[in-house]
């Protein structure tokens, strides 16, 4: 009678560890949006940042500030871009994110960009330096640092909400486009992600 | 041999291994008990020699979050704080794959013992993670990923109150005064004065459940805040449950001076222990079926061993911070010796019960082989096999006695505001009585204006 009872328990546990290993014991996550795309964690990653970025840039490069400002100044606006902040609940690696979109804007052709103010910094202690040891021909004088006309500021936003193994992240990243001059607003562009995480309740 | 006899030498032969397998995975010591080094280490501040003996678990899959863990706290012991937020970083991607319970490990560990699971972390430490990540974020002066770390915590929290569980942690009150503290830095009034309000909840509960009182900071914190943010009505009662005066208009003016917030992590977390019980009772069929009659029944070896806390030696009590003149004690913020002890409390029956079930399975294995020997008639093969199972029984029930055990006994939280400028930080660590202990100076400590600059001490006892 104990024999049988083992065995029978045996094939019972066989049963349950195959059924396990065929339904598959990973984390899943599933985009709600079309577009494809292949997420691990569902945290914020390269995608994320990608997608942003370009449909920022198109954005703002669409818009009617820019025509505006080349008409009336007929030249090119000089952009610089200010703090991104990260006030999500993730650690978002926010300069690759800004370089991105640094790189897109040059690009493009349509507008300038001014060095950020750390960068400033930098460039302002090396001329100083050429200033004592550079030779007068290649010197490079103080105070002809071209001003920007725009500055690129942001934040990153996140709303989570979890229940149970389901969590449900909504980033939002809002971008603004500030005129120096006058601190009117020129552009306000908005991109917004949504992702159902489902988190496994058993792994082999 | 007929077949039926091949079938069950074979059974006896895949048991033996088993057990064998099972012996040489877990060892013959409990997790706590490879910590003495480490402890004796990190109390001469020898914190390379002590990051070296960590290394050796490295290899331990089922411990690899302690592992990260204790590694991530002893880095920044060491001062390094980018090196042990990566530790961390790592622990917290480790417990999040360990969410989902294995179904082999916990098969095995139904045969074992409990420390075949991989340890995910209790809750407290879970939380705690993120606690110590954002002390190291404020210490490497970036508030903003402190906050990242302080939104973290409080999802965390929010999936351990989800939780029907008779856990008396629920909600962990420095964290969530941490928080306040960080949006505070950041300019972020309303979030702030939300925190506060959530930490205020927080140890209301913990005066109750682990002996720690309101701090003061966080009475001054919430008055401050009420009237900052016009909540005239809640700051009238904050005034009247506090016994704090109300401060004048006016002299709510932006201060001019910095803030030095020094935090003492005081002493070890408490340790696990094996306490162990063996006994000799009738096999399990035949405690079942008293009245069947049996030939020679071997009694078969009921070995439970479960864990239990054992606080380590302390003798500081609190410390003294001293700058330019300026002094201020610090206050306890939390209790992570009274939370550990409650934890298992509270998990005790759960582990007990797995337990006594393990006892059972392990007396049903014994048997079994018993009566295999049996029906081969050799006696020897009978007493071999019946020796080594019962050896093996013993052997490998071991209580689980993993935790955190880096994490101090408590921290403690001192505030001072003086004027920007660079100072030296002379902390002394008070015994019983007020008495100085141990003293020690934190030259070049910058203070710059409104803004706070954190200080972490962490005291071992030796």
């Amino acid at each position: 009678m104990h024999q049988t009872l083992s065995k029978n328990s045996l094939a019972v546990l066989m049963a349950l560890g195959l059924a396990l290993a065929a339904t598959g014991c990973s984390t899943s996550v599933k985009r709600m949006e079309a577009s494809e795309v292949k997420d691990l964690s569902g945290a914020w990653n390269d995608t994320d940042s990608q997608q942003v970025s370009e449909e920022m840039i198109k954005d703002v490069l669409d818009r009617t500030w820019l025509g505006e400002f080349s008409r009336t100044q007929s030249r090119q606006p000089a952009v610089i871009v200010g703090e991104v902040s990260n006030l999500s609940h993730e650690h978002i690696n926010v300069n690759t994110f800004v370089s991105d979109m640094e790189r897109a804007l040059i690009n493009s052709d349509k507008v300038q960009f001014v060095a950020s103010s750390t960068e400033r910094q930098e460039i302002r202690g090396e001329r100083k330096d050429q200033d004592l040891n550079a030779s007068e021909a290649s010197r490079k004088a103080m105070g002809q640092e071209k001003g920007a006309d725009f500055m690129l500021k942001g934040t990153i936003n996140t709303i989570i909400d979890a229940s149970g193994n389901t969590q449900l992240r909504y980033y939002q990243v809002d971008l603004t486009l500030i005129s120096l001059a006058d601190n009117r607003k020129v552009w306000v562009g908005q991109k917004k992600i949504k992702k159902l995480v489902e988190r496994s309740n058993l792994r082999f | 041999m007929n077949t039926g006899q091949l079938i069950v030498a074979s059974r006896i032969g895949l048991l033996l291994g088993a057990f064998a397998l099972a012996s040489t995975l877990t060892g013959c010591a409990t997790y706590s008990e490879s910590f003495g080094s480490i402890e004796r280490n990190l109390s001469a501040h020898q914190y390379d020699a002590a990051l070296k003996d960590i290394e050796k678990q490295s290899g331990s899959k089922t411990d690899r979050v302690l592992y990260l863990l204790n590694k991530g706290m002893v880095l920044r012991m060491k001062r390094d704080f980018a090196g042990s937020n990566q530790m961390l970083e790592a622990a917290k991607a480790e417990m999040e794959k360990l969410y989902a319970a294995s179904v082999s490990e916990n098969t095995l560990s139904f045969i074992v013992n409990d420390a075949t699971v991989s340890y995910a972390g209790d809750d407290y430490e879970q939380v705690l993670v993120h606690l110590y990540m954002a002390f190291n974020y404020l210490e490497l002066g970036q508030p903003n990923d402190a906050r990242v770390e302080a939104l973290q915590v409080d999802i965390k929290l929010r999936e351990i109150g989800e939780k029907i569980s008779g856990d008396k942690f629920t909600e962990d009150a420095l964290s969530r005064y941490l928080t306040g503290l960080v949006y505070e830095e950041l300019g972020e009034w309303s979030d702030a004065m939300i925190a506060y309000r959530k930490a205020y909840e927080a140890y209301q509960k913990y005066s109750v459940n682990f002996g720690v009182p309101i701090p003061d900071m966080l009475k001054h914190d919430l008055l401050r805040l009420a009237q900052r943010e016009g909540l005239t009505d809640e700051a009238a009662i904050y005034s009247k449950e506090f016994g704090i005066a109300l401060a004048q208009e006016g002299s709510l003016a932006p201060e001019q001076e910095g803030e030095l917030v020094f935090v003492l992590n005081n002493g070890l977390a408490p340790i696990k222990r094996e306490k162990a019980a063996g006994l000799w009772v009738p096999p399990p069929t035949v405690a079942m079926n008293a009245t069947r009659s049996q030939k020679q029944t071997m009694p078969v070896m009921v070995n439970i061993a479960l864990p239990y806390y054992e606080s380590r030696p302390n003798k500081v009590l609190s410390a003294r911070v001293s700058v330019s003149g300026k002094q201020a004690s610090t206050q306890m913020m939390e209790n992570i010796d009274a939370i550990a002890r409650a934890s298992l409390d509270s998990h005790m029956p759960a582990i007990t019960a797995r337990s006594i079930a393990r006892a059972v399975a392990k007396g049903v294995i014994q048997e079994s082989v018993d009566r295999a020997g049996n029906r081969k008639n050799d006696p020897a093969v009978e007493l071999i096999g019946s020796l080594f199972v019962r050896v093996a029984a013993i052997a490998t029930e071991r209580a689980d006695t993993r935790s955190w055990l880096t994490l101090p006994a408590n921290v403690q939280l001192a505030r001072l505001s003086v004027p920007p400028g660079s100072y030296t930080v002379t902390v002394d660590l008070l015994g019983a009585g007020e008495r100085v202990i141990a003293s020690r100076e934190y030259p070049g400590v910058v203070i710059s204006k409104k803004h706070k600059t954190y200080l972490t001490q962490h005291w071992v006892a030796n």
